[in-house]
């Protein structure tokens, strides 16, 4: 096979028009901030919000003069969810664009190779996600968790409601997909609710990339528990929601990781009025007070035109905890920022922050759930948007 | 009987949104890898005009796959047809090249988020007994066998259909009575295409999609030619309902995990044991292009 001139010239006219698309424009005096996003492949529609997070941050900082004085500009490769490119971006964002500072990519599975090059090159590394335990354990001290809690204690707020249920259900099924994000999440829940007397009835592990839910679905009916506990992402969880509607089968207590929260999609997905009682857990509320918070969501609706997610919010935090570490130390000197702020608590649209040696962050998530069109925090009460939670979720309205 | 129920019902549309891929291959003889592109833009395309007209998505249909069909002939006069000239190995490269090209104007358009296409009967069943009979379901594999079946006469009693099988079997033997092999390979491209679009339109209905869903159907689709028997329409629909029904069980009885491998196993298992599939037909190459 011969590739001729034209061809030739075609392809590496597209190879430099992808390599331009994939980073921004840079001018010598503003301060980089270099990330690798999953902006195309199985977490895009998670990354693009979260990339929109960075954005508002950006823009509100720019108009208050920058930071140190410089204007932030953001450079940003695209990773298609791959380890290698996660890797060979963040080498490529330090060694080449020379960027100040890095900020994190989305998922554990991304972050986990991504902090590791950054670790090497002795630079700090905030993660907007990615909370899978095995992240915390390799002894990095640059690395800092900008949500309120992670995989690891993820299953705490609903663990805990159940525990406080008068009417314990009697059986449970679990679902999850697998990614260290999820699968944790539901298995600790399991062992707990398991310890509290909630027979499991059915238990089901499925790859990234399932598309056909029905079979799951059936079995799911088959079985017949009281209470569903869901590891989803974002597209699986209408999906699996949108497969027992169609085989008629509604849980008495329904519970999935991260969709829910995607307050944009998933009501339009599973059928408005379908999403009443349906509990999540997650790091950030629009209506949450905490300073910061009110501002960013009306920037964000301005910047954008449309309502703020948990991921843009996650990534929204990564930033402020970086702008509070560079600020204090008044430079750009990465252990010093780590230092500082593993000693100090960083106020955030998320809450207050603190961090262990680990980068762990010592707070809670919050338990929400779907009430009356709208996601409301439940628990801890010192967060809680409801008096009380929906002990029963309603069957699927046609 | 419930997991075999679901499986035939999926294996419907699978054989559907296979059609185009094996039309294609039938009458040019390459792998057009835009196909989980051109699904998942019908599928957008649907979206869009249900949400603008409030049409039912199963009566968009018509209008997704002309879109489509002039996609497909945009697609093969632009590029497939340019490519042909470096060889097979070419065009299939440009074929990969340009469903990331589509990936990324379906992003510019639609966005990254998850969308659906809802119905009123979307969260309804036909119940018979224990049995469930999803009402989307029904009408996509309805609409899938109706479209296979038009597919089946057009090839069957029409003179394009002559031409293209002609165009199929022996494309020297075509041009020498009078056949325009490039116009049968530009239609047929065209239709395949078109094919592929209303099977997106009817997947947008049965499930939540994103700019990258087409990726997962690249491996199915391959796996359900193969397994028909390369190029063969009878081949897809049988090939697509024993995938439908293995996968449905073996997500029921086995894992998941097993059920999303099971297109790719089929594929290599296929290689080896039957190359030609279960309705392909061993030629004399040296005969054929004699």
């Amino acid at each position: 096979m011969t590739i001729d001139r034209r061809s030739f010239l075609i392809g590496a006219s597209l190879l430099s028009l992808t390599t331009a698309c994939g980073s921004s424009g840079s001018s010598s005096s503003s301060l980089k901030i270099g990330a690798s996003l999953p902006l195309t492949g199985p977490a895009a529609d998670v990354a693009d919000p979260g990339y929109k997070g960075y954005q508002v941050w950006q823009s509100q900082i720019n108009a208050r003069g920058g930071l140190l004085g410089r204007k932030v500009e953001f450079v940003i490769h695209d990773d298609g969810f791959d380890q290698n490119t996660v890797v060979s971006n963040y080498n490529r964002l330090i060694t080449q664009d020379r960027v100040d500072l890095l900020i994190g990519t989305f998922s554990s599975f991304l972050n986990l190779a991504a902090s590791t090059v950054a670790d090497r090159n002795r630079m700090l590394y905030i993660e907007p996600s990615g909370g899978a335990a095995e992240i915390f354990t390799r002894g990095h001290t640059r690395l800092f968790f900008s949500q309120p809690g992670t995989t690891d204690s993820a299953h705490r707020p609903f663990a805990g409601y159940v525990e406080g249920l008068a009417d314990k259900p009697a059986s449970a099924a679990y679902l999850y997909q697998d990614d260290p994000s999820t699968d944790m999440p539901i298995q600790n829940l399991q062992k707990v609710l398991e310890g509290l007397g909630v027979k499991t009835v059915y238990q089901q592990k499925y790859p990234p990339d399932t598309k056909n839910f029905d079979a799951i679905a059936n079995a799911i009916r088959q079985a017949g528990p009281a209470l569903l506990a869901h590891g989803a992402l974002e597209v699986d969880g209408v999906a699996v929601v949108q497969a027992l509607q169609r085989v008629g089968f509604t849980p008495q207590h329904l519970y999935q990781t991260r969709a829910p929260s995607s307050v944009n999609t998933y009501p339009k997905g599973i059928g408005e009025t379908n999403t009443e009682a349906i509990f999540t857990v997650g790091s950030w509320h629009p209506a949450a007070k905490y300073p910061g918070n009110a501002e960013f969501v009306a920037d964000y609706r301005k910047q954008f035109n449309q309502e703020p997610s948990e991921d843009a919010a996650n990534s929204y935090t990564a930033v402020q905890v970086l702008q509070a570490g560079v600020q204090a130390v008044g430079k750009l000197d990465q252990d010093a920022i780590a230092a500082w702020l593993h000693a100090n608590t960083v106020n955030t649209i998320v809450g207050p922050l603190k961090w262990d040696a680990r980068g762990v962050p010592d707070g809670s998530l919050l338990l929400m759930q779907w009430q009356r069109g709208k996601l409301e925090v439940v628990a801890p009460a010192s967060a809680a948007t409801v008096t009380s939670a929906i002990a029963a979720k309603p069957s699927w309205a046609a | 009987m419930q997991a075999v129920l679901f499986g035939l019902l999926v294996g419907g549309v699978y054989a559907l949104a296979s059609s185009g891929l094996t039309l294609i291959f039938g009458v040019m003889r390459i792998v057009n890898l835009t196909h989980g592109a051109v699904l998942v833009a019908g599928a957008f395309l649907t979206y869009t005009i249900c949400t603008a007209t409030g049409l039912d998505p199963f009566v968009t249909i018509p209008v997704v796959g002309a879109v489509l069909f002039c996609l497909g002939w945009l697609i093969h006069r632009l590029v497939v047809q340019r490519a042909e000239h470096g060889g097979e190995g070419t065009v299939i490269l440009s074929t990969l090249a340009l469903a990331m090209v589509l990936e990324g104007v379906t992003i510019l358009i639609w966005g990254q988020e998850p969308h659906t296409v809802a119905t009123s009967y979307s969260r309804t069943s036909f119940r018979l007994g224990d049995l469930v009979f999803p009402t989307t379901q029904v009408y996509g594999s309805a609409c899938a066998l109706v479209l296979l079946a038009a597919l089946y006469v057009l090839l069957n009693r029409t003179w394009l259909g002559r031409a293209v099988r002609a165009a199929t079997a022996n494309p020297q033997g075509a041009e020498l009575v009078g056949i325009r092999v490039e116009r049968v390979n530009v239609a047929a491209f065209s239709l395949g295409v078109a094919l592929t679009g209303a099977a997106g339109a009817i997947l947008a209905v049965l499930s939540p999609f994103t700019p990258d869903s087409g990726e997962q159907w690249i491996g199915l689709g391959l796996a359900i030619v193969v397994l028909g028997g390369m190029g063969s329409l009878g081949g897809a629909l049988i090939g697509a309902l024993v995938l439908g029904v293995a996968e449905t069980l073996t997500a029921t009885y086995g894992s998941p995990g097993w059920a999303t491998a099971m297109p790719f196993a089929v594929i290599v298992l296929t290689l080896l044991l039957r190359p030609q599939g279960i309705f392909g037909i061993r030629v004399r190459e040296d005969v054929v292009s004699a």
